[in-house]
């Protein structure tokens, strides 16, 4: 309810500045300001194993298996632009791909009104792209990325992909570089799965948080810090009752409960981009303040040298949780049951990538990717449904066509 | 069209002979505005969307060759190095994440003087021989 009453109200917000610059328009049609683009992937991968399912991100509830699939990364994006003078503008954007609840809805990912008070100094109300590690507003636009896809090692806990606020940046010439700082606050407005076929409400979770990045020549750097207020409680109890825990497990270990509990994610991030040469390297540390995800640090580094239209590139990801933590004195069998249950999020692996990305045609990318996964056997979860013999590794096959219009 | 007649045959020259023929581009910006020279770095900022704000004071207006001119892969090829489809893969970031906007498209080279002198704060690229006293050029990349 609260849902749909916050999304007429972004839409109202859209319309009404929409209708008040209309009148004050001269000349010019209003609507010459109005331009629609889209971006889409449509892509196939396959995995060499089925004890575990490979997903490019945790808001995908299942993953491949050894047949070819589609909906991994398969996705269509459809974005209006309208100007609404020289220093104003509202976008709306829509994306479907196959999400949380296994269909492909598509979603209202940004409903926002920018507006730059200065070149230098732009804020954005509305529905907008959570950006906890660099890159993360635009991993779905695979034109404009390197790889086939975002790493899963570092990207996959990432479920949050837009929240209803307010972000402001603001750009200062050092001499020698540009320094750029962004705050965001508000809510996020997501579903994401649980244990299957469990869901999980993110709706309503206060998050916040900012960044500050370095530009020089072709070097750029970032830091930044979000943290993020679960609202609503995992559905625990009804997960471990599928799982044939006999007893109410939040009761029995409280500090299992997310409700009111938080996570912060810190990064570093780097990118180096010149003439033909790209290299992207981060580095991220996430801790929750609850024992049912374990924390965890991850990194990448991907580079790729250009030599006309084909860009081969080469990716090395890892990702590492502390083993569960459990300070409530638990019987045997129930501290048993209860680590079992955190174990699912222990993680524990890295991944090789070697591909090429091939500019065949302008707005238009094919890609070809193959990943090696070589994870502990105790690495569970980067992947879905990982069965108990699953020894941590796998390979994925994957083809993508990219491409803008 | 609103282009003096006599500028265009020197234009369609222009385009017929894009750059390969080796004349330089120049960066320019009306004669009325008070800006002299800007570098290399203040360039890629404002025809990046990453820093807009000319030396003036005044918000920058960056204006684009049309897409598929070799003006245009010229400019980039020698600003930051970088051939169209990465320039456009670049744009497809910012523009799909909602952040900056790209330099305005024109149709024709005749539309990007016509902007160049109407737009406060206009700056665009253009072959040297097309800069006339209407003009002011305030970067040449180095020979």
């Amino acid at each position: 309810m609260t849902h749909a009453l916050r999304l007429s109200c972004l839409l109202a917000c859209l319309v009404v500045p929409t209708a008040a610059t209309a009148e004050t328009s001269t000349g010019d049609s209003f609507w010459n300001g109005l331009a629609i683009r889209g971006f889409g992937t449509l892509g196939v991968a396959r995995s060499n194993d089925e004890r575990a399912e490979f997903v490019r991100d945790l808001s995908q509830p299942d993953g491949l298996g050894r047949h070819w699939s589609g909906k991994l990364d398969s996705l269509l994006g459809l974005q209006a632009n309208l100007a609404l003078g020289d220093n104003t503008e509202a976008v709306l954007q829509g994306v479907t791909r196959y999400r949380y609840d296994g269909s492909w809805r598509p979603e209202l990912t940004w409903a926002f009104i920018r507006h730059d008070f200065r070149p230098d100094f732009t804020v954005r109300v509305g529905r907008m792209g959570t950006e906890f590690f660099m890159q993360a507003d635009s991993r779905n636009v695979g034109y404009a990325n390197l790889t086939l896809r975002p790493s899963p090692d570092y990207f996959g806990p990432i479920v949050v992909s837009y929240f209803d606020g307010i972000d402001a940046s603001l750009t200062g010439d050092t001499g020698r570089g540009l320094l750029r700082a962004k705050v965001f606050a508000g809510r996020a407005a997501e579903k994401t799965p649980f244990v299957k076929p469990f869901t999980w409400d993110l709706s309503g979770s206060r998050m916040a948080g900012g960044y500050l990045d370095y530009l020089s020549g072709p070097w750029q750097f970032r830091i930044s810090r979000s943290l993020i207020r679960f609202k609503h409680q995992q559905p625990v109890n009804a997960a471990a009752t599928q799982a044939g825990i006999p007893f109410d497990l939040l009761a029995a270990a409280p500090e299992l409960s997310i409700t009111g509990r938080h996570a912060i994610y810190d990064s570093l991030g780097v990118v180096y981009d010149e003439g033909r040469l790209q290299v992207q390297a981060q580095l991220s540390s996430i801790r929750y303040d609850s024992a049912v995800y374990e924390d965890t640090r991850a990194a990448y580094v991907v580079a790729g040298y250009r030599i006309g239209q084909f860009t081969p590139f080469v990716g090395y990801a890892r990702t590492h949780s502390d083993p569960a933590r459990l300070r409530t004195p638990l019987p045997a069998p129930m501290a048993e049951a209860v680590r079992g249950f955190i174990a699912a999020t222990h993680a524990d692996q890295a991944t090789v990538t070697l591909g090429t990305r091939w500019d065949f045609q302008r707005d238009m990318a094919l890609k070809a990717q193959l990943d090696m996964v070589h994870g502990n056997r105790d690495s569970r979860f980067p992947m879905r449904d990982a069965q108990p013999g699953w020894d941590g590794r796998l390979n994925v096959f994957s083809l993508a066509l990219d491409f803008i219009f | 069209m609103t282009t003096p007649t006599r500028l265009l045959p020197l234009l369609l020259l222009g385009s017929l002979a894009g750059t390969a023929a080796g004349e330089p581009l120049v960066v320019v910006v009306s004669a009325q505005q008070r800006i002299e020279r800007l570098s290399q770095e203040d360039v890629t900022n404002i025809f990046l969307g990453r820093f807009r704000t000319l030396p003036s004071g005044l918000p920058a207006a960056p204006i684009d060759q049309p897409a598929n001119s070799p003006l245009r892969a010229a400019f980039y090829q020698q600003l930051v190095n970088k051939d169209v489809a990465s320039i456009n893969a670049y744009w497809s970031r910012l523009h799909f994440s909602g952040k900056a906007t790209p330099p305005r498209q024109t149709n024709s080279d005749g539309e990007v003087l016509r902007q160049l002198l109407s737009q406060p704060g206009a700056i665009a690229y253009v072959e040297r021989r097309q800069v006339d006293a209407r003009l002011r050029i305030v970067f040449e990349f180095p020979p």
